[in-house]
Order: structure tokens, then C-alpha cells, then sequence
């Protein structure tokens, strides 16, 4: 009987909402482009400029990632065939976009982080097609494309004007290190999502991603409430818009602006991810499975709160003026001021979404991933290509160092963090290959690998001092 | 108790020889380097921010334990020492074997072995030396080196690829210990400083990272140094054009700049910073005397210079960026961004002593009540200097060397697969003669099945032309033995 239902249930949206959903989607990106079109038209200029550039891929990036999680939902194929082609014309508009800033610049685009943002979009949505294409993994194109859509909304915030090199980035080691960067990050980007599906294939219980899925949200609503909860209000960074950067109070010192009440509904939103985690610790501790329905609702109203709070923050922070504690009088903010903010709160959703999908689809999922053996051995293999790239993007690093700082290892919080990152890869690799560590141990080490890569990537860039300041 | 004391060096060899020792010992290091970076540490942040960030007893305590310098601690030098020791013990306990299995690969195709292969497959054929003969070209055209095996009941072929990628796992290590060797050596011999030279100056003096000064056994001398910017004002460009003195003797020149270091002697000098001494060097002035005609001169700091027989002119104060408050001229910054200058005018006859002040970026020119001189300014002269950061690392070369050889035993140990083939022609379960061909990867097995399968492929054509295959099953697809031949 059971079999029955779900086939039943298989089949019904693969006719009707099958063509629902790509009508969705075909119109949404074609209404997008026409407004966007004559607005460009409007305005004059060129067409092919690299924001409009930039516009297109988002919109289709979007779109893709929207057909590639409908796929994910409801197990149609059809929608691959159109998702991946969106994600191919997303990508030569990515493309385009590159070869724009760099005929541009008359330089490759990895100078500062807009840049290399920029070309990581471009490796991801590569990857995904080969992928798809080559290793017939289609649903990672549910987890890249949005991760690519964020990436592009951050970029827009981020200030992307062409800037002169500095003269220690002059060098032509700067393009081989950051390409290396950049591929070896992607394939660990790969392989993270590899070993989440093989998880998912292997029976990884769907209350522990529950568990790992709202400790992610509530650290991150907690790290904000901490930081920038102020009398109910929310300190954002006030932003100058005719030098397009942060406004600062002295030396290193941002001034901050109070966004009022907007605080307490960042602490809703930290309590509305918590709740769901207390419940799972309970039924845990209870043994009782009961608390666990309870949790998934949770989450869910969870998920519509920090929906709710996206949008309060982006409708009251985006070009308005308020007070700020430390100086008299009103100063603008704008969305560009507080991009990790929103990069946060991006990635709350996200995560909390997959969740979702998974806990409504596990089994379809589970029919459209290849087999748990495959994964494993292919995230074995996506570190295989990520491990000797890291150490070419370290051994390049420390050579580049030598000729600009007269030194190839200062022990820079950057440098430390990359050989971190290099020695847990090793960890893994001597693992699986003296101990024969395969399933679950490797795949939680190929995890820990990815958050030390973003760690190095974002983390040290953003909270450790250091010589590497520019991305 | 003398049975226990002897077992210490064995017991430490077995401690360390240990792959679980060296992920233990692999993992403090990690957790003491990210404490490096969280820590804010002593070189590179200076003692007023550190005095600001941490309460006086945390930071005594930090101090104590070399938590605000990790790197440079006793205890984390021995940490990278006893990994070192682990890696290589680790090594040599696990060499002999693989040694041995480089050194003498198993050429043999006994019964038991047949069993074990992963991939294998039997073709019925009508001779065995004839089909041996044609499975031999087929490898050889396929490019394998083939071995005939003999000494044994039956005859076989063995061919293999790749052997020494079984290696590369050592060449790895060694690259590992390579570069720590080279980082030794320069944390023994090397050091690294600072050198300011302004403009003609002469010095062989460094102050160094770790504190204190020490002398080059040469010198080195600015010619002349300079910056370009961009449009927006930050830097494009920094110079230097240096010599080296050596008894007195320039014996080497070069112009460098950011990521083009000058080499003497192992030294390396860089271009690291520049900027102004906030000395004046020169102020040009057009100076008009009371008959009308002008000229151009230079002055610098405190030194009259002659205007007429009876007059003399000097630069008598300089204000780099001033500001006028109660009637009197302040100094905002040393930045010379609003300078002013102060000329004393004397008159020996008279006795008159006039002061003018010049502001060029209000009125350039100045005039006196005491004096029928007048001065235009023209141009100022700032002084400054190049800032080079002098770096000796002895052990640089055996890092770069062993970074290299980590790239090739990396690319080895990963993507070159020892791949190995035996062929032997035998009975099968059921009484024929067929020829039985096995073969084994240490890595990538998928795409060795596929391969294995093609070489198969050519075999079966080859023994095909040879018209070794009996007429009856020749039509047919040979079948697969997936279960052993037992």
C-alpha cells in the first residue's frame, strides 16, 4: 500500500505542476528581461555592460535553481533538461561578464573580493555542468545554483569598481595562486555537497540534519543578535553613497547606525531556530519520537520568520537614514553597508529550505541520487583534484610572498588557516587510505573540510588581522 | 627494572612510528597554529594595541605561555620537530614493505592468485604458445611492456605500468621533510630587517624583525627613489635605485621595485615602503630685487644665501601643514600638504631684519615692509626615503626544491596508477585450454575496468588473426568469469 501511495504521488505533479512550474519560470525570467531591458534602453549606453551582464546570469542562475530544487521536490526529469540549460546561458552571461572587466581592466578579475566572488560563480555553475553532465549527478544543481545566486546578490553589493593594483598584487603569481584558490576551493565546494548526499544516501538520519540544519541558523541569528542587538534596535554600518563605502568614525572605526525595533525581531528569529533544536534535544533526551513532529513544524514556522525577517530588514535598511549612539544627527544605510548580514540571513534560509525538501522528498531523493558507494568514491575523488591544488595555491602563495614581503612564510592568520585547511585534507587522505576510513567518518571529515575552507576563505579575511587584506 | 629501561628507545621508536601518534601530533599543531591567529601576536602587533586588547594579568599570562608568539615558542618548534620525527619514522616502518613489493613485484599465476584477482577473464583457445604469442603483441601494441614468465608449471605473461607510483606516497614525505629542513635552516641562520635610506645615504646597519640591529658585510647606497600614483591617489609604483659598496667599491647597481627584489650575497632587498622624511630639501623662489630684474634660487634650511653685496636671504622655518589660530601659525600634521615658510631677510647696513611668510596655497607671493625684496614661490623639494625590507634565508632553495618534488609526487601519487597483467594459458573448470588473463590497479578501479576490458578487446582480435580460437565457439562473446576459477 505504501509503495502504491507514493508512486500515485510521483506521478501526479510530473503531468500537471510539471508544465506549472516551467511556465512559472519561463515567464518570470522572460517578464524580467523585458523590464530590465527597457530599463537598460531608457537609460541609454551600452547593452553589454558587465552589470547587465551580471543581471542576466542572476536571473537565470535563479531560474535554473529554481527548476533544479523543483526537480528535487517533485522528481520530474523534464525540468533538468530546461534547468541545466538556464544554468548555460547563465553561464555565458558569466562569462561575458568576465571577459568585460577583464578587457576592461586588461587583467584577470581576482583583485579583490567582488572579483574573485565573481570568478568562483563562474567555476561553480562549470562544475555543476560537468557534473551533471560527465558524473550524471543532477541534483547538485539544487545546491550550487542558489549558492550562486547568493554569491551574485552579495556581488552586487559589494563595491565593484575597477580598481588599480596596488603594487604588491602586480605580479603575474597573483593570477596563478588565486586561479588555484579558486579551482581548489570549488572542488571542495564539490565535495562538501557530495558528502552531504551521501549522507542523505547512506541513511543519515533526517532529525540529525534537522539537529545540524537549526544549529547552523541559530548560530548565525545569535552571532547577529549579539553583535548588533542594540536597545531593540540593529546597528548596521552607516554607508557613504557618493564614495560608495562605509562611513568611519576615525582610524579602522565604523560608525554605526541603530535601525529601531528591527533588534527584537532578529532575537523572534534566533528563538524561531532554537525552538526546533531545544525539541530535538528533548526527544533525544526523552526518547520520545513525538517531539520530533513538533520540531518539523517548527521548522517550518522557523523558516517563514526568517522570510519575514529578510524582508523587514531589506524594506527598512535599504536607503534610509537613522540615528547613530556614537555621533548627533541622522546617517543613511544602505543594504551595501551590511552584505555579511544579508549573506547570513541568505544562508539561514537556504539551509532551513534544503532541509525542508529533504524532509518532505527523502525517499524520491533518495531514488534520484546515485548509489552511497558512488558518492563516497566520488567525494574521494573530488578531494583528490582539491588536495594537490591546495598545495599548488600554498607553494605559489608562499613564492609570490618571498618576492613581495622577502619572506614565503610569516605565519599570516591567511597562510595559517590555508595550511589548516591543508593538513585536515591530509587527515582525510591518510585516514582513508592507511586506515581504510570510507562512509560516514570520511564524509564528516570531507564536511569539516569545507567549513575550515570557508573559515579561510570569508572568515579570516573578515574577523583575523593580517598582511592578506585584500581578499 | 633493567628489562623496562631497556624497552624506553623501543617503546618512544613504537610511540612515534605510530600513524595514530602523528594525526595526534598532526592535530595540536593545528590547534596551536589557529591559536596563533586568534591571539593577537607580539612582532606584528605592537605593545599599546596588545595593552588595549588584553587585561594586564591575561596578558602576563599569555606572555608566560608564548601565546602572543606562538610560532617562534619552544614548545610549537617541538611540536613541528616531533611530526617531523613521526613522518619519518612512519616511513621507515612501512618501507621494507613497500619496498619489497617495488623491488620484486609477483610475476607468478598459481592457482590461489588467479582466485584473488579482482578482474579476470578466460578465452577458449586451441594453442597455448600461439595465443601466448598473439596476447604478446596485442599488450605490446597497446604500449605495455611485456615479461615472458617462466620457471613455472605453465607459461605466462606479466606486463605492468606505473610501478613506481606505489613510491610516490615517500616522495611526498620527503618533499614534507624538505621544506621543514629549509625552514630550519632558516630559522637557525636566517633572519630578516628593516633598512631606511634617504636619498645618497650610505648605511649597512638593518634593524631586525626580532629587535636589535645587525651589520651587512656590505653596504648599501640610495641613488634615488620615487613613487607614481594613480589618478584616485593611491600607489602604482614604488622605486629604488640601489648600489652595493663594497670596501668602498660600488660593485653592483639596480633600479627595483615592488616584486623585483636586488640579490647580493644571498641578501635579498625588496621594495616595501616609501615615503617623506618630513625634512624640507630645497624651496625654489623667484626673487625680485628692488631694480626689477628677478632670477630663480634654491634655498635649503638655515643656510643665508647672498642677495646683494649687503643682503642676505634664509629659510628659517618650514610648517609642513599650518594653521593660523590667535594670530599665530600652528602646525596641524606632518603631512605636507598646506606648508608654510618662514624667509629672514637681512640687511647688514641697515640692520634690518625682515621676516616674510610665504603660503603658497593662498599667495605665493610675499613682500616686506622692511625689505624691497620679493619673493614668488616656485617649488619645494620634500626629503624622503625607501623603505627596504633585507631578507636572508639560506634554506630558501631546499623549500623551493621540495615544493616541486611534493607537485610531482602528488600528481604521481594520484594520478598515475600502477596498473598490472598476467596472462597464463591454463585448463578452465571444465577441461579446456583457454587463456586466462587477470589484472589489478592499486587506485581508480572503475576506470581500470574499462581499460582492462579494451586490452581484453585487443587481445581477442589479435588471437582472432592468429586463428587460435576454437572454430566451434568463434562466433560467440567469450564469457566473463566474475566468481573465482575454483
Amino acid at each position: 500500500m505504501a509503495t502504491r501511495a507514493r508512486v500515485v504521488r510521483m506521478e501526479q505533479p510530473a503531468t500537471t505542476g510539471g508544465n506549472a512550474l516551467l511556465l512559472l519560470v519561463g515567464l518570470t525570467i522572460t517578464f524580467l528581461l523585458i523590464v530590465a531591458l527597457f530599463g537598460a534602453a531608457k537609460a541609454g549606453g551600452s547593452l553589454f555592460t558587465e552589470s547587465n551582464l551580471l543581471y542576466v546570469a542572476l536571473i537565470f542562475y535563479a531560474g535554473a535553481g529554481a527548476l533544479y530544487m523543483g526537480f528535487g521536490v517533485t522528481g520530474t526529469m523534464r525540468y533538468v533538461k530546461f534547468a541545466s540549460v538556464a544554468t548555460a546561458i547563465g553561464w555565458v552571461a558569466n562569462t561575458l561578464a568576465v571577459a568585460h572587466r577583464w578587457y576592461l581592466s586588461g587583467r584577470p578579475p581576482f583583485a579583490s573580493i567582488y572579483e574573485m566572488l565573481l570568478s568562483f560563480v563562474w567555476t561553480v555553475a562549470l562544475l555543476t555542468l560537468v557534473a551533471e553532465k560527465k558524473f550524471d549527478v543532477k541534483i547538485i544543481g539544487s545546491i550550487t545554483m542558489p549558492l550562486a545566486v547568493v554569491c551574485v546578490i552579495l556581488m552586487q553589493l559589494l563595491p565593484s569598481e575597477v580598481r588599480p593594483l596596488v603594487p604588491a598584487l602586480q605580479s603575474t603569481w597573483l593570477h596563478v595562486h588565486v586561479t588555484l584558490a579558486m579551482l581548489a576551493y570549488a572542488a571542495c565546494a564539490v565535495s562538501f555537497a557530495l558528502a552531504m548526499m551521501f549522507l542523505i544516501q547512506d541513511g543519515f538520519a533526517t532529525e540529525n540534519f534537522l539537529a545540524c540544519t537549526t544549529a547552523i541558523v541559530s548560530a548565525i541569528y545569535l552571532a547577529i543578535v549579539f553583535t548588533r542587538f542594540d536597545n531593540g534596535g540593529l546597528s548596521v554600518t552607516a554607508w557613504d553613497a557618493s564614495t560608495k563605502s562605509d562611513m568611519f568614525l576615525g582610524r579602522g572605526m565604523r560608525l554605526f547606525v541603530t535601525v529601531p525595533d528591527l533588534g527584537w525581531l532578529f532575537v523572534i528569529a534566533a528563538l524561531g531556530a532554537m525552538v526546533p533544536l531545544a525539541l530535538f534535544v528533548m526527544g533525544r533526551w526523552k526518547k520520545d519520537e513525538s517531539f520530533l513532529a513538533v520540531a518539523n513544524k517548527a521548522v517550518f514556522i522557523g523558516t517563514l520568520l526568517q522570510v519575514v525577517v529578510l524582508a523587514a530588514f531589506v524594506l527598512r535598511a535599504r536607503n534610509a537614514s537613522y540615528p547613530s549612539p556614537d555621533q548627533d544627527g541622522l546617517f543613511p544605510t544602505s543594504l551595501a553597508a551590511s552584505p555579511f548580514l544579508l549573506g547570513g540571513m541568505v544562508t539561514g534560509i537556504f539551509a532551513s529550505l534544503l532541509y525542508l525538501m529533504l524532509l518532505w522528498r527523502r525517499s524520491d531523493l533518495e531514488g534520484l541520487l546515485p548509489s552511497a558507494d558512488t558518492l563516497d568514491r566520488v567525494t574521494y575523488k573530488a578531494i583528490c583534484i582539491a588536495f594537490p591544488l591546495l598545495t599548488g595555491m600554498i607553494a605559489t602563495g608562499a613564492y609570490w610572498a618571498n618576492r613581495t614581503w622577502g619572506s614565503y612564510w610569516s605565519w599570516d592568520p591567511k597562510e595559517t588557516w590555508a595550511a589548516i585547511t591543508w593538513l585536515v585534507y591530509a587527515g582525510y587522505l591518510h585516514m582513508r587510505i592507511t586506515r581504510g576510513w570510507r562512509g560516514r567518518r570520511a564524509a564528516y571529515f570531507a564536511i569539516l573540510g569545507f567549513g575550515v575552507v570557508i573559515f579561510t576563505f570569508l572568515g579570516v579575511t573578515y574577523l583575523l588581522p593580517g598582511l592578506h587584506a585584500y581578499a | 627494572m633493567a628489562v623496562s629501561l631497556q624497552s624506553i628507545p623501543k617503546r618512544i621508536h613504537k610511540t612515534f612510528a605510530n600513524l595514530r601518534t602523528g594525526v595526534v601530533l598532526l592535530i595540536l599543531t593545528g590547534i596551536a597554529a589557529a591559536l596563533g591567529t586568534f591571539i593577537l601576536q607580539r612582532p606584528a602587533t605592537d605593545a599599546d594595541k596588545l595593552a588595549r586588547a588584553y587585561s594586564p594579568a591575561t596578558l602576563q599570562w599569555l606572555d608566560r605561555l608564548g601565546l602572543t608568539d606562538v610560532f617562534h615558542t619552544w614548545w610549537f618548534l617541538t611540536l613541528l620537530g616531533l611530526v617531523s620525527i613521526s613522518i619519518v619514522l612512519v616511513s621507515i616502518d612501512r618501507f621494507p614493505n613497500a619496498w619489497r613489493f617495488y623491488a620484486r613485484p609477483y610475476r607468478k599465476t598459481d592457482p590461489h592468485f588467479r582466485g584473488a584477482l579482482p578482474n579476470k577473464v578466460e578465452l577458449p583457445i586451441t594453442d597455448s604458445e600461439d595465443a601466448l604469442n598473439a596476447a604478446e603483441r596485442a599488450l605490446k601494441k597497446s604500449g605495455w611492456p611485456v615479461e615472458r614468465i617462466d620457471g613455472q608449471h605453465e607459461p605466462a605473461l606479466y606486463a605492468e605500468r606505473h610501478r613506481f607510483s606505489v613510491m610516490a606516497v615517500y616522495i611526498v614525505h620527503a618533499s614534507l621533510l624538505l621544506i621543514f629542513a629549509g625552514g630550519m635552516i632558516d630559522g637557525v641562520f636566517g633572519y630578516n630587517g628593516f633598512l631606511a635610506l634617504q636619498k645618497g645615504q650610505t648605511s649597512n646597519v638593518i634593524e631586525l624583525r626580532t629587535g636589535g640591529t645587525r651589520a651587512l658585510p656590505f653596504a648599501l647606497r640610495c641613488d634615488s627613489a620615487g613613487q607614481e600614483k594613480y589618478a584616485d591617489g593611491s600607489p602604482k609604483r614604488w622605486w629604488s635605485k640601489l648600489a652595493v659598496v663594497e670596501n668602498g667599491q660600488e660593485v653592483e647597481r639596480k633600479e627595483i621595485v615592488v616584486n623585483d627584489p636586488l640579490i647580493h650575497k644571498g641578501l635579498r632587498f625588496y621594495q616595501a615602503s616609501f615615503g617623506n622624511t618630513g625634512k624640507l630639501e630645497g624651496l625654489q623662489v623667484a626673487v625680485t630685487s628692488p631694480g626689477g630684474s628677478a632670477r630663480d634660487m634654491t634655498l635649503a634650511m638655515n643656510a643665508p644665501v647672498q642677495l646683494d653685496p649687503k643682503t642676505t636671504v634664509m629659510l628659517a622655518e618650514y610648517i609642513p601643514d599650518f594653521f593660523v589660530g590667535d594670530n599665530q601659525i600652528f602646525k596641524r600634521s606632518d603631512d605636507p600638504v598646506n606648508p608654510a615658510f618662514r624667509l629672514q631677510v637681512k640687511n647688514a647696513a641697515s640692520g634690518d631684519d625682515a621676516k616674510l611668510w610665504i603660503f603658497p596655497a593662498y599667495n605665493s607671493t610675499a613682500q616686506g615692509q622692511q625689505t624691497d625684496y620679493k619673493f614668488d614661490y616656485r617649488d619645494m623639494q620634500m626629503g624622503y626615503f625607501t623603505g627596504l625590507e633585507v631578507s636572508h634565508e639560506p634554506g630558501q632553495w631546499l623549500v623551493w626544491a621540495g615544493c616541486l618534488l611534493m607537485g610531482c609526487g602528488l600528481f604521481v601519487a594520484f594520478y598515475l596508477v600502477h596498473m598490472r597483467v598476467w596472462i597464463t594459458a591454463v585448463p578452465d573448470a571444465r577441461g579446456r585450454l583457454v587463456l586466462w588473463i587477470g589484472g589489478q590497479a592499486n587506485k581508480n578501479r572503475d576506470r581500470f575496468e574499462q581499460k582492462f576490458n579494451e586490452l581484453v578487446d585487443n587481445i581477442r582480435t589479435e588471437l582472432e588473426g592468429a586463428a587460435v580460437i576454437p572454430p566451434s565457439i568463434k562466433k560467440q562473446k567469450p564469457e566473463l568469469t566474475l566468481a573465482g576459477t575454483k
